[in-house]
């Protein structure tokens, strides 16, 4: 009784082993890309026209390609299944046997390039699913790349102005736009560009583990993340305080210029023309202002209140702040930055653009200062008297910039820049205002306070930072 | 002998320099009236509200060009109350009545989230609230010529912010149309968003339930006190008359739901 239960127990568990070793012999003698070879050959035969011919794709070996790329320091197997892909022959073919589209074999040759340089995917794998890296267990980095983005690879070698001239210009679209709105404003790129957010060198070719997927819909790749994040960047990172406005089309483009941000540089004999940084280039005040600025202070017109940076950002062509502000302080200003804000302090040792830049910048935002000089005081403003200014600060000034000047509505008096400041600039600021901010004039023009007590406010502003 | 001298004098300096300093604080507080003569209203209110409300308490004042970016980009104008029209949003009364003293204390003292309106709670006496209060009811005749109505009554059911509410919630916003302002996802995007257009012409954009807290605050109480009295001046209208007080705590408890309040 008991011998016949474990004889059943064994004969079951060797067959199912059993099974499961012929499946496995199965799949290792009829792999996929021997099924597609061998139909290769078969509508080869249909398509040749004489004997000869016919008999020599008959006799045609099935059997793994591969292309060794000593320069490029890889192996790509994918032509074991995209077999007819230099044969004119395979023109109307379906894929995996069609012949590749376009002319680019002609000046990129199979075996200098291979595949996956401008496709990625694995080159080693000899399976469909492994090759194109796609589907949630497989968990590769670089996944094939769909249609839309795979002019990024281009942008390996070619610089802007080629790729322009062919028509291949949606890396050097999503350049343009990266630089018209002002993304580097958070972004490093090339050592120049803000802090707030990531550097993007390289970001094109950094692992998956690199971005936070959890909310991306569909495939959790690289570029269905850049997309989605374009789209929408506090749905993948809450906490981002990313500024983008793009349409679905944008997005795209934008997706492809960072995707050929790769950490990788192509060996030099691949590389056509050197790669231009438009950085590098010698800007003007417009070009570094929307490069630069424009992401978060727009035409520079309006002082807005941000809810997703919690502080305003001010109007920073306000001809009423550029009359009370001259070029050594707006110098200052950029250069310093506004700690404690999301201003980054744009300096040579910190974001990384030159005085030259900084200078041109300058020159740019005083455009819009109005002619004349502000009216001086006819007292000198640092003999004022803090401790009466206190009480009228905090009666008047609190409301928007905070008991202790830490700012709310109003900007922050505690800061640096704003401490360094001459008395008389802060005196002449709150006498005249910032005419179309909510920031009012206090002299004559609007509250009517006296000089006097607007000097007063002056000198207590001057001594915040060093109240608790 | 000489010790005690000097004692003697450095005290009579001290003593010298506090009473000094004594009658400087004086003469300040003069100067800013903080409890020298009676209180009052209008001394205050110019001191602290007319900056925004303006001198003749019409939302005019030299602060008033404010704006706010949500996260979303959207940009909001925010307007000082115009108290002239003696028109108000937040009241504990029914639409179209004249809120309670108390709902403009509470203003006063916690300010508004969102706008630029800040607490005063600290900031002043009672009595300087009260006062402020009486001179700002002087900007409106309707305080004079209308009798003010009783607080409506808010007492939450235990149910509210339960899944079975939220249901039902979900099927008013639907058969009320929320939607064509407030849009499918609460995010202020209907189509009729962009058409809405306050008492004074402005266009008033419909309220993104998914930036958390109403203006007024953020408790369950609030939500359903909007439902009940309206948003007077607004496109938002009362509920007292066309849903039941069941029917709102449920609407309620959908809103909650939209503002990430309850699962």
């Amino acid at each position: 009784m008991r011998n016949r239960f474990y004889f059943w127990v064994l004969f079951l568990s060797t067959s199912v082993l059993l099974i499961f070793a012929i499946f496995a012999a199965y799949r290792a003698f009829s792999p996929e890309w021997a099924d597609y070879q061998a139909e290769y050959k078969k509508e080869l035969v249909k398509v040749v026209k004489d004997e000869a011919a016919k008999s020599k794709a008959r006799s045609l070996p099935i059997e793994i390609q591969q292309m060794y790329l000593a320069d490029l320091n890889g192996i790509d197997r994918c032509t074991s299944c995209h077999i007819g892909f230099d044969n004119p022959l395979m023109a109307k073919s379906k894929v995996p046997l069609k012949e590749h589209s376009g002319d680019y074999l002609k000046v990129h040759s199979a075996e200098k390039f291979g595949c996956t340089v401008c496709h990625y995917g694995q080159g080693r794998a000899t399976n469909r699913k492994e090759a194109h890296g796609l589907g949630h267990d497989t968990h590769w980095d670089f996944p094939i790349i769909p249609a839309k983005y795979l002019q990024s690879a281009c942008a390996q070698c070619h610089d802007a102005a080629m790729l322009q001239a062919k028509g291949w210009d949606q890396a050097a679209k999503g350049e343009k736009l990266v630089n018209e709105k002002g993304c580097r404003g958070c972004h490093k790129l090339n050592n120049v560009g803000g802090v707030l957010g990531k550097a993007l060198e390289g970001v094109g070719s950094k692992p998956i583990a690199y971005f936070p997927m959890g909310a991306v819909q569909g495939e959790k790749t690289t570029y269905s993340w850049f997309k989605q994040h374009f789209i929408d960047p506090r749905n993948l990172v809450p906490e981002s305080e990313m500024k983008i406005s793009v349409t679905d089309e944008e997005a795209d483009l934008l997706t492809t210029y960072v995707l050929s941000l790769r950490a990788g540089e192509m060996p030099k004999q691949y590389r056509r023309l050197a790669i231009t940084d438009g950085a590098k280039q010698p800007a003007d005040g417009e070009t570094l202002y929307k490069r630069y600025c424009i992401a978060c202070h727009g035409e520079g017109k309006d002082s807005i209140f941000d809810e997703t940076f919690n502080h305003t950002v001010p109007a920073i062509r306000n001809p009423a702040m550029l009359r009370a502000l001259d070029d050594k302080n707006l110098k200052k200003i950029v250069s310093d930055g506004r700690m404690g804000t999301q201003m980054t302090s744009w300096k040579a040792t910190a974001a990384g653009l030159p005085e030259r830049d900084i200078e041109e910048l300058v020159v740019y935002l005083a455009k819009n200062r109005p002619a004349g000089k502000p009216a001086a005081f006819s007292f000198p403003i640092s003999k004022a008297d803090p401790k009466h200014g206190e009480t009228i600060f905090k009666m008047r000034c609190a409301l928007c910039h905070g008991k202790k000047g830490e700012g709310g509505l109003g900007l922050n008096l505690r800061n640096p820049v704003v401490q360094a400041f001459d008395p008389e600039v802060l005196a002449v600021t709150v006498r005249d205002g910032r005419k179309d901010t909510p920031m009012p004039p206090f002299g004559k023009d609007g509250v009517n306070l006296k000089d006097q007590d607007i000097a007063d406010v002056a000198s207590y502003v001057k001594t915040l930072a060093q109240r608790k | 002998m000489e010790g005690l001298n000097k004692a003697q004098n450095g005290a009579a300096v001290l003593f010298c320099s506090m009473l000094f300093s004594f009658v400087l604080i004086g003469t300040v507080q003069n100067a800013y009236g903080a409890d020298s003569e009676a209180v009052s209203g209008k001394k205050i209110y110019e001191e602290r509200c007319q900056i925004c409300h303006g001198e003749k308490g019409d939302g005019k004042g030299l602060a008033s060009n404010m704006r706010r970016m949500e996260k979303s980009g959207r940009i909001l104008k925010v307007t000082p109350r115009d108290f002239t029209r003696g028109v108000f949003r937040f009241r504990s009364t029914a639409t179209g009545c004249m809120p309670a003293d108390a709902d403009l204390l509470r203003l006063v003292d916690v300010g508004i989230t969102r706008s630029f309106m800040p607490g005063h709670k600290d900031e002043l006496k009672p009595e300087e609230k009260k006062a402020v209060i009486e001179h700002i009811k002087t900007f409106s005749n309707r305080w004079k010529d209308e009798a003010p109505c009783d607080p409506i009554p808010v007492k939450k059911p235990s149910w509210v912010g339960s899944k079975s509410s939220v249901e039902k919630g979900r099927i008013i916003y639907k058969k009320m149309k929320c939607w064509e302002c407030h849009g499918d996802d609460g995010k202020g995007g209907g189509p009729k968003a962009d058409k809405i257009k306050d008492d004074w012409g402005a266009p008033i954009p419909p309220f993104n339930f998914t930036v958390g807290a109403l203006k007024r605050g953020g408790t369950p109480e609030d939500v359903y006190i909007t439902y009940t009295s309206g948003l007077d001046g607004t496109g938002m209208p009362s509920y007292e008359d066309s849903l039941n007080e069941q029917d709102r705590w449920n609407l309620c408890s959908y809103t909650l739901k939209l503002m990430g309040l309850v699962k």
